[in-house]
């Protein structure tokens, strides 16, 4: 009863002091939001269309204004009329103008109504690939279909009637499905992964000060010097952070699935389930973290900087089947990777428990391994030393009020 | 009679600089114990370890007949006033004393004991970095009594603070050793030598014990020798 | 006098920067090591061999006939063979094929026989990046199959063989990658992430411009001194400066000398271009560090901006994609600026006249912050301690 009463006292003055340090309740409530609304600004639309095209006509044919409509007529592309010759369509690809083009000879008609061999050039910009795989499929999307109505009119020439072509051409159909994620959506894709980066990121700058603060002002002597036992102190410590997370986690899931259109599936015990683990592992990191190092500037700029890699190699993106094994292996000992694959599996591709479970198990393991060591910091701390010319390292950092 | 503290052999390595090279001293319980050293003698580091807060390179510390490097147990009966504040600096006089009891488990009636005993009731509300050094050091030693330690280890707590904190200060720790508590605390102004019943005199990594006496003629034997030298450096 | 003056500032400058331990591995590793582990992660450069597997209800030559086709076919590689089609959904649910495709019974004596048949191709689209790929090469092999088995049934049909090849084949459709003409995804990406994560570096250094003094008690003795502050800062940022640009140049030496990223604007412009750069990054953390309290708020304040800038500089998600208005508000972020830029300068050289814009808009932000700045520190520093 009484054990109780101090962890909440413990974790009641840790809540006064997010409070009162108005930047930290910021980046605890306010930063979240801010990133997730901004990032679901970013990827609202979704899908890439209306990629900016630009159509060089040499022919000025019927037969090439047939292709020219065959590219109009789809979203996917918008077709910019300021380009009109091969000068234009370099210039144009060279400022942004257009990001892709289609070029068509000058003796296009001819050489089909003499059934020679012609070709429609297609071209993308390969200077961002997500225009430019994107691109090239919507071009095989257009051309397929451009493909076949050009078969169609042939074999009509060849006077065969409508029913026999449909035959003929329909003998082998393809139907191509995409799973999980059938409109190519990138916020499906990519939202997800961004918003968990943010938790943990959010989480680690919170509870990564939470006593190298108490360092800087002295008054981790208090904890030191009394009888409450380390286990009380980073419960006490940690419930508000953890409870902030979570709290955070549901929100920007809300976010993810009401304002950006994620697709979100799968079962909700075991995203909570995993969100639960995440946080403590976060939580865990953070407070490990802020008892042995320094100050609060250290931690600050090391929690920075680890964002980028970690997104980049986790395979979140690239896939990790394309990233080299000493890659791999490194990534796999950081809890995001495993936490983001198994999130994405749960709620994209809506698998049960059973295709995640070793994920789960490892972030149950990570999260046990954490949680025990957080538990269980040593109180005695290695004094202090100042060792040479030597800033920013020690106790204190620039500060005003110092 | 058991020894409150027992120190034997203590070794203590800051950075690359070895601190003290296997002191040994004990404080028998109603002692008064004055640690004196000039400025990085190592008071603070040897204040750090007899409360348990640092760790020391080697040999042993019992206190209250724990080994204090296996148990946390003798901070219950520890009480504690650093030299730099370690006060919460969010937080005003009543939210430390408050948070300080319950990290104690110290009850609710010991905080109003302290208040009282303190005179700390019009400074309540305000926020501990706006205090004067003198109410700061009456706070501070409020909070370290609120467990009603056994032992009670004071840094400097006494220096440059107004004659009425000083007066308050000493009253509540003469009443302390009254009730049978054993205090040990640094000093760094000869002036206080003769309020202690046993001086330790750290200087270079080493520990001699003096009763006052012997504390204050050591004292006089070295500003006589300086004056001596008249103004010439000694190597 | 004066210039001794500003010599002693730099070289107090350099050695406050050497002795700040982890500012110093952040300055020195950060960039480096960034580019290495992009380099690494996007080494196999494109979306090739993309495990497919295949299942043949039907196991007569013409199916046969489709798998030799797949087999062949450019970015899909078939890794396993399925009896059923639950084996084929479990393997895609498990991860271990991103595309199937489903031959169904009787294919062959359909086509024999002329009557409509059905391949099934699925594809896992959990990955995007992988799902866009194999859309593309499984759209390109369809196609060809669709003609093969067409130009077959019009033979069949009595049509001469060379019309039959005609109805399927007259309009070729070459596509051409420009400014990285074989799609490399680490031509894309690894200079841009290891830019994006040294310009993060660069920000909690600039935090540190005002801050950094001011909030030292060695603060004091500047004041009496009666130093000018202008030359005092002045001073300071020409350091900055210089140690930015210097922590640049192994990564470019790397990524344009070492791993051969394209770079077609030329070195003069593209060394310019980043120094520009630098100035508004610069000034951006000086502005920060100058209305902060402390260091550590100053470095919450730029990387709260610095973390996903690059997201929203359009670099990857393109800024066409984002809502209208978001379009123009994100231009305010030096950032955004700089990734442009290095996309355009380093794959495209557009020229002077579309450069000089960026060029611009940089050196006017870098005014804009350092002013902001220095009006901060004359407000908050001359009427109370001065």
């Amino acid at each position: 009863m009484i054990d109780v009463k101090q962890i909440l006292n413990i974790a009641h003055y840790e809540i006064m002091r997010i409070f009162r340090e108005r930047v930290l309740l910021a980046i605890l409530f306010i930063v979240p939001l801010l990133y997730a609304s901004m990032f679901g600004l970013v990827y609202v639309s979704a899908i890439l269309q209306h990629v900016p095209l630009g159509i060089v006509d040499l022919d000025h044919s019927q037969e090439s204004r047939a292709v020219v409509s065959a590219f109009e007529n789809t979203p996917n592309f918008q077709v910019i009329p300021q380009v009109s010759t091969y000068a234009d369509l370099e210039a144009g690809m060279k400022n942004g103008l257009v990001r892709a083009g289609v070029v068509i000879p000058a003796d296009y008609s001819q050489k089909l109504a003499q059934h020679q061999l012609t070709q429609i050039l297609t071209v993308y910009d390969g200077s961002n690939l997500i225009y430019g795989f994107n691109t090239r499929k919507y071009f095989q999307q257009v051309l397929n279909t451009f493909s076949a109505e050009h078969t169609a009119a042939y074999l009509s020439g060849l006077g065969m009637t409508k029913q026999e072509i449909v035959n003929v051409m329909d003998t082998v159909s393809y139907s191509m499905q995409v799973w999980y994620n059938p409109t190519f959506s990138y916020a499906t894709f990519i939202y997800i992964g961004l918003v968990l980066m943010t938790l943990q990121q959010i989480g680690l700058l919170g509870v990564g000060l939470t006593v190298t603060r108490e360092k800087e002002e002295n008054s981790w002597l208090q904890f030191l010097c009394a009888a409450v036992p380390q286990w009380k102190i980073f419960i006490g410590k940690a419930l508000p952070y953890f409870i902030a997370n979570f709290f955070n986690f549901g929100l920007l899931l809300w976010i993810a699935a009401r304002f950006v259109n994620v697709k979100i599936e799968g079962s909700v015990g075991l995203i909570l389930l995993l969100g639960l683990l995440f946080d403590l592992i976060i939580v865990s990191v953070g407070f490990i973290v802020s008892v042995y190092f320094p100050n609060s500037l250290l931690v600050t700029r090391y929690f920075m900087l680890i964002s980028v890699p970690i997104f980049v190699a986790s395979g979140y993106s690239w896939p990790s089947t394309h990233i080299p094994a000493v890659i791999n292996t490194l990534l796999r000992t950081m809890p995001y990777t495993w936490m983001a694959e198994a999130f994405r599996l749960l709620t994209v591709k809506n698998l049960g428990f059973e295709y995640i479970a070793d994920k789960i198990m490892v972030l149950i393991l990570m999260a046990a391994a954490t949680t025990f060591f957080a538990l269980t910091f040593s109180k005695r701390r290695k004094p202090p030393a100042q060792i040479g010319p030597v800033v920013n390292s020690a106790l204190d950092y620039p500060n005003k009020n110092f | 009679m058991e020894p409150v503290i027992r120190v034997t052999n203590l070794a203590q390595k800051i950075g690359h600089k070895l601190l003290f090279q296997g002191i040994s001293f004990e404080v028998q319980p109603g002692e008064c114990f004055g640690i004196f050293g000039t400025r990085g003698a190592g008071k603070t580091s040897l204040v750090h370890i007899l409360a348990g807060i640092d760790r020391f390179k080697s040999g042993q510390v019992a206190i209250l007949g724990f080994n204090i490097k296996k148990t946390e147990k003798f901070k219950r009966s520890l009480g504690l006033v650093t030299q730099e504040s370690s006060l919460f600096r969010d937080m005003t006089v009543v939210e430390n004393l408050d948070f300080i009891a319950a990290l104690k488990k110290a009850s609710r009636a010991a905080v109003r004991e302290m208040i009282e005993s303190f005179q700390l009731q019009e400074f309540l509300t305000k926020p501990v970095t706006s205090l004067d050094i003198g109410v700061l050091q009456r706070v501070s030693l409020a909070c370290a009594l609120l467990n009603q330690p056994k032992l009670l280890i004071l840094d400097e707590i006494i220096k440059d603070i107004d004659l009425f904190s000083r007066n308050l200060i000493l009253q509540e720790l003469e009443q302390f050793l009254a009730a049978g508590g054993t205090c040990v605390s640094t000093f760094s102004n000869f002036v206080f030598s003769q309020s202690f019943s046993k001086v330790a005199w750290l200087e270079g990594g080493e520990m001699t014990i003096y009763d006052p006496e012997g504390a204050q003629a050591e004292w006089n034997r070295q500003v006589k020798y300086y004056a001596e030298q008249s103004g010439r450096y000694d190597d | 006098m004066m210039i001794r003056q500003c010599w002693v500032i730099m070289q107090r400058e350099l050695f406050y920067m050497w002795r700040d331990k982890s500012l110093r591995n952040i300055l020195l590793v950060g960039p480096l090591l960034g580019l290495l582990l992009m380099a690494g992660v996007y080494s196999s450069q494109r979306i090739g061999n993309i495990s497919t597997a295949i299942v043949d209800l039907d196991k007569s030559s013409a199916s046969r006939q489709v798998t030799t086709d797949l087999k062949n076919s450019q970015n899909l590689q078939v890794v396993a063979y399925f009896d059923t089609f639950s084996q084929l959904e479990e393997s895609i649910k498990r991860g271990e094929v991103i595309v199937g495709v489903v031959i169904p019974e009787n294919y062959g004596k359909d086509i024999a026989l002329q009557r409509q048949t059905k391949v099934a191709v699925l594809i896992d689209g959990m990955n995007i990046i992988y799902a866009t790929n194999a859309s593309s090469a499984v759209l390109t092999v369809t196609r060809t199959l669709g003609a093969q088995v067409g130009i077959r049934t019009l033979i069949a049909k009595g049509i001469q063989p060379n019309q039959a090849q005609e109805a399927y084949q007259s309009v070729a459709f070459p596509e051409e990658a420009w400014f990285n003409p074989t799609a490399n995804y680490a031509y894309f990406l690894v200079l841009a992430f290891a830019l994006n994560v040294w310009q993060q570096c660069c920000t909690l250094a600039s935090c540190m411009t005002i801050i950094g003094e001011n909030g030292r008690r060695s603060w004091y003795q500047i004041r009496t001194s009666g130093i000018s502050l202008f030359k005092l800062f002045f001073c300071k940022s020409f350091v900055h400066i210089g140690i930015l640009l210097l922590t640049v140049l192994p990564v470019y030496f790397l990524a344009f000398v070492v791993f051969k990223l394209p770079l077609a604007c030329g070195w003069s412009s593209f060394l310019l271009f980043t120094l520009i750069f630098i100035l508004a990054l610069h000034g951006l953390g000086t502005m920060m560090s100058s209305l902060s309290p402390n260091a550590v708020n100053a470095s919450r304040y730029g990387m709260i901006i610095a973390l996903p800038s690059f997201l929203l500089s359009g670099f990857t998600w393109p800024l066409q994609a984002m809502p209208q208005w978001l379009q123009h508000v994100v231009w305010i972020l030096p950032q955004t600026w700089f990734f442009q830029g290095v996309s355009f300068l380093t794959f495209k050289n557009p020229g002077w006249g579309f450069v000089s814009h960026y060029f611009l808009a940089l050196s006017l932000m870098a005014v804009l912050f350092y002013s902001v700045a220095a009006l901060r520190l004359m407000v908050s520093d001359f009427p109370h301690k001065g």
